[in-house]
């Protein structure tokens, strides 16, 4: 028996050479997690109730199916280190430059381009609870990817008001006792929204000026829709069949906010005029930890007016477009740690 | 001014960007991606010398 706060998570920060090749100690990182259950294997087991031959209905034996991985969610308040790694994995196009800190620019990789065609980077996860002889859990998950992101921020004290969490799928291998030596837990550079050093979106400036005192809270939200990866060939566990790759399907890049209804709004006009421009969205801690979000083009979708929390609001959602000479989106974050999907 | 080295999609050109996020978006979204640098220096064409 043991509590569930003695789980240990670690993940690798760099990448791994082939989807079916575990992290090794060196490229995993250790980290707190928000979310507080175990990540599950679910293995499935089918039976012959539908096959006639039998002389009844009933089913007579059991037969292995595959390794039905549910989605693991990697919840953390927002930090370098983390928006690094999850911009990283899950957009897949990355550029590193520095030598401490390290700054990483990352746009979505493209099909046609992407030298792992519609695969992202593969990274390993790993959980423990008492490792060593008589562990409790001990185990590494191998091929794991980033199905999405969700980054929060809203006008609230401390660091839950900017948040990070990330879904994760995995192939359904893995192997224990993990063989890893988790290092000691890591303390991420967080940021909080009292640190955001530039927010305009679409022409408007929600941190001077005339909106100044507009802003109340966005959600911007990536995903990568992977389709199955079950074909012949992809492997097994423990007679399983596993999922042998993860390729994007449509992804979908979304971006919701809310802020104060002012004379003058100009956010109706924007939607009514289509008028379209950039997002940016900064964060700034110090010389060493930024991040930037940068939305090449963006227009509205819907301007709704509303209430939240007994003050008079507009729910916006932004339609990102895909600019023909920038792309889609690109993120840039500066952080002390190296090797991030290296 | 950092650079970084990109290789075209193709494969057939390597190019030395500045190392900001305005200079290489272009290069990123159009599908060229970051390789070590190349140990013929004199075959890069500097793309940020090209900008100007």
């Amino acid at each position: 028996m043991a509590n569930v706060n003695e789980l240990m998570n670690g993940w690798g920060f760099g990448k791994q050479t082939a989807i079916g090749t575990a992290n090794t100690a060196a490229t995993i990182w250790r980290h707190t997690n928000l979310n507080t259950k175990p990540w599950a294997k679910v293995p499935v087991n089918e039976d012959d109730r539908a096959e006639i031959g039998k002389g009844h209905e009933f089913p007579t034996a059991l037969f292995k199916s595959h390794y039905n991985m549910p989605t693991y969610e990697i919840s953390k308040y927002a930090s370098s280190e983390i928006l690094a790694w999850g911009m990283a994995f899950s957009l897949g196009n990355v550029v590193v430059t520095g030598t401490g800190p390290y700054t990483y620019v990352i746009v979505p990789a493209l099909g046609a381009t992407n030298p792992t065609g519609l695969e992202l980077p593969y990274f390993s996860f790993v959980q423990q609870i008492r490792p060593g002889g008589s562990a409790v859990l001990d185990e590494i998950l191998v091929g794991c990817a980033i199905k999405g992101w969700k980054l929060s921020i809203k006008n609230s004290p401390g660091r839950a008001s900017a948040m990070f969490s990330c879904e994760c799928v995995a192939t359904g291998q893995y192997t224990t006792p993990s063989g890893i030596t988790l290092p000691a837990v890591a303390t991420p550079h967080e940021f909080n929204a009292g640190m955001i050093t530039a927010l305009t979106v679409n022409g408007i400036n929600y941190l001077t000026g005339g909106s100044g005192k507009q802003f109340v809270s966005m959600d911007a939200s990536w995903e990568n829709n992977f389709r199955p990866g079950f074909f012949p060939g992809s492997g097994t566990q423990d007679g399983y069949q596993i999922q042998g790759r993860f390729e994007w399907a449509d992804r979908a890049f979304a971006i919701q906010f809310v802020v104060r209804v002012q004379s003058g709004s100009t956010e109706y006009s924007n939607l009514i005029n289509q008028t379209t421009g950039t997002a940016t969205i900064t964060f700034t801690r110090d010389a060493q930890n930024s991040f930037t979000m940068t939305v090449q083009k963006m227009g509205f979708n819907v301007v709704e007016l509303s209430n939240t929390d007994g003050i008079a609001t507009l729910q916006i959602t932004g339609v990102q477009l895909y600019d023909p000479t920038n792309g889609l989106l690109t993120v840039s974050v500066t952080t002390p740690q190296a090797g991030i999907c290296q | 001014m950092e650079t970084v080295f990109l290789e075209s999609p193709q494969g057939d050109e390597i190019k030395e960007v500045e190392a900001t996020a305005v200079k290489l978006s272009p290069y990123l979204a159009s599908g060229w991606h970051q390789v070590p640098a190349p140990a013929k220096h004199e075959t890069v064409v500097l793309a940020a010398k090209e900008d100007k």
